[in-house]
């Protein structure tokens, strides 16, 4: 095996410069059975930031999250804590806490016990556990009373928090967070992602947090990675992952959009039809074949009145309300289906054939 | 019509367990009149009853020594096959391997062996080996059917734990022992304590078995059956009763303590 000489941070230059990361992975790969579970993924994660991993089930974020856990140890690359080579480190002796999905608490234990547990390992006194375990049941904001509940008694989101307040009793450098909101009613999880936060501010530690959904990572992320198949296609601040997704896979997982394939033709793009496109300049992709990619909001009803670079026409099928905006679903001549949102006060007073469009700098070209 | 439906079950509920009860113990209760019997032969009605052989029973040095020889058997029995398919239910419910499924059959096929066919072969076995048969070889034998028992007793338990509990407590710092010592057998003991009074009832009424392994050494239902076959005294359905008694007690006393452990358990919870 490696040494912890052998690690390529600490030989590494550019780490003088620029604050040293708390995880460092370097084309980190893991094979099960000859399939590439987590396939060469390179990453760094600064102390204190909150790092959401997000991708469909089976891209490999679990997998990479038991890795830095020490759950798993990688097939291939290094994963570095604090410029420490800690690939075959066992979980026992890692700075670090997962939360698992099923949150994994003790069943056969109260509150303040499956608080305590981390304290117990370390031998510290019953007295002083105890008021540590109270002291962390206020942080995650659990009554006093629970100390000794059974916590299979508890409901969903108080079990949630005691996994919390238990995590943060082994007082780790990172934490991990395995979708644990996701058994949770909307409203719930509204208030834990919201809570989350607000721990990860007052404690300064290190969160990498993974879930399938766009919406939970938007909220809590610094920063967002996008997974698939084994693979980061792309990470960046939710800002930049929302406006300029890497690739028709990452425009597409982060919420609804509208696609029209393009491809290259002499003087610019165009359409399957053979109708030119306009697109924002600038545009660089490799290849002949590409999308544009027209987020809802940006996509609207052509009148006289107001007319659009790029339009379409089709007929109204469908009418959704999303409370303050109505969102409508149009069958183009192709049989292809896009969606238009408007404000609710722009309803649209026309017939069902209407011309939709949408202006080149309100789209984004990806590849692909 | 759903009231009445339901009124209509609950009869038949309760006509049904009525039967079974009566169909169990009657013969119980038929064993136990017989031992206070006055009379030395089996007969009913019985015309007088005594405790004569009741403390006959009770003060006969023989049965002492079958008693002692019985629990003995069954306590290391007991001990090792709770220890060997703690391990055992494990290997095959916890882990995944190559050849788990396969194990598991294996495991299952000495339970339909016929005691008697397999008590032969071990004693045939033991004579191949030179080892003269005594309680020793018993406990031998009585381990090699009541192991897989147990160990399928203990899977259960152990197929209904959540590994993933062993990994958080690594995660949070444990080592693999303080891990067995705080979460994996608290949560299996519920099993492993139906085992251990598997592995002891079924060593304690053991017949073929120590029949054809025991050797010059006897053990209850050793001496129940020759004395029925040969020489009937009151003292058999008396030992009968007095064993089922015990048994009996043991369980209660197994529940009693179980309830005041959690009892005791609540009450601190409560005022914690």
């Amino acid at each position: 095996m490696s040494s912890v000489a052998a690690s390529p941070v600490s030989d590494s230059p550019a780490s003088l410069k620029t604050p040293r990361p708390v995880l460092q992975l370097v084309d980190v790969r893991k094979v099960f059975d000859g399939f590439a579970a987590v396939d060469g993924i390179s990453l760094d994660i600064e102390e204190g930031e909150f790092v959401t991993i997000v991708g469909p089930s089976g891209s490999g974020k679990t997998t990479l999250l038991r890795m830095l856990a020490g759950l798993e140890s990688p097939s291939d690359g290094y994963i570095t804590l604090r410029g420490e080579l800690i690939n075959d480190v066992p979980s026992n002796r890692r700075p670090t806490c997962l939360v698992f999905q099923s949150l994994a608490l003790f069943p056969h234990m109260t509150v303040g016990d499956n608080i305590e547990f981390p304290l117990r390992v370390r031998k510290m006194a019953p007295e002083e556990r105890r008021k540590r375990a109270l002291e962390l049941m206020a942080k995650v904001r659990l009554p006093e009373d629970y100390y000794s509940k059974n916590v299979m008694l508890c409901s969903g989101g108080e079990k949630q928090r005691v996994a919390l307040a238990r995590a943060f009793a082994y007082d780790p450098d990172v934490l991990f967070f395995d979708e644990p909101l996701s058994a949770l009613d909307y409203k719930l999880k509204k208030l834990l992602e919201k809570e989350l936060k607000d721990l990860h501010r007052e404690s300064g530690k290190t969160f990498v947090y993974i879930t399938h959904s766009l919406e939970e990572a938007m909220v809590m992320s610094d920063r967002i990675g996008v997974m698939r198949a084994g693979k980061v296609v792309q990470i960046g601040t939710p800002e930049q992952i929302y406006s300029t997704p890497a690739d028709r896979f990452v425009a597409e997982f982060f919420g609804e959009v509208n696609i029209v394939p393009i491809r290259r033709a002499e003087g610019g793009w165009v359409r399957k039809d053979g109708k030119p496109v306009a697109v924002a300049p600038g545009v660089s992709v490799d290849g002949d074949e590409a999308s544009v990619v027209i987020r809802p909001e940006y996509m609207r009803f052509v009148t006289d009145g107001a007319g659009a670079e790029n339009t379409l026409s089709g007929s109204i099928f469908n009418e959704y309300s999303l409370g303050s905006r109505l969102q409508y679903q149009v069958r183009s001549r192709t049989g292809r289906t896009f969606l238009v949102e408007v404000p609710r006060a722009a309803a649209w007073k026309g017939d069902g054939e209407v011309t939709i469009g949408w202006d080149a700098v309100n789209a984004i070209v990806v590849g692909g | 019509m759903q009231t009445v439906g339901r009124t209509r079950t609950h009869f038949l509920i309760r006509a049904w367990t009525a039967f079974v009860v009566l169909a169990i113990y009657l013969p119980i209760a038929c064993g136990a009149l017989a031992g206070l019997s006055k009379g030395r032969y089996f007969a009913f009605p019985v015309k007088i009853l005594s405790g004569e052989w009741w403390g006959k029973t009770w003060d006969s040095l023989e049965i002492q020594v079958l008693v002692q020889n019985s629990v003995l058997i069954a306590l290391i029995v007991t001990v090792l096959s709770v220890l060997f398919a703690f391990f055992g239910a494990l290997a095959f419910a916890r882990y995944p391997w190559k050849g788990r499924r396969a194990f598991q059959r294996l495991l299952l096929l000495p339970i339909f062996f016929p005691q008697p066919v397999l008590g032969l072969a071990l004693l045939l076995w033991f004579n191949a080996l030179g080892i003269s048969p005594t309680w020793k070889t018993a406990v031998v034998a009585h381990l090699v059917w009541i192991v897989p028992v147990v160990t399928l007793v203990i899977a259960i338990q152990v197929f209904s734990f959540d590994p993933v509990l062993e990994e958080a407590a690594s995660d949070l710092g444990a080592s693999r022992l303080f891990t067995l010592r705080t979460v994996t057998l608290p949560i299996l003991w519920p099993g492993i304590w139906s085992g251990a009074l598997f592995a002891f009832l079924l060593s304690w009424g053991n017949f073929p078995l120590s029949l054809y392994t025991a050797g010059a050494d006897s053990t209850i239902p050793k001496w129940l059956y020759s004395k029925m076959v040969a020489g009937y005294t009151p003292m058999v359905p008396a030992l009968g009763t007095m064993s089922t008694l015990t048994a009996a007690a043991l369980l209660l006393g197994g529940g009693l303590i179980r309830f005041l452990i959690r009892r005791r358990a609540e009450l601190r919870a409560r005022e914690g």
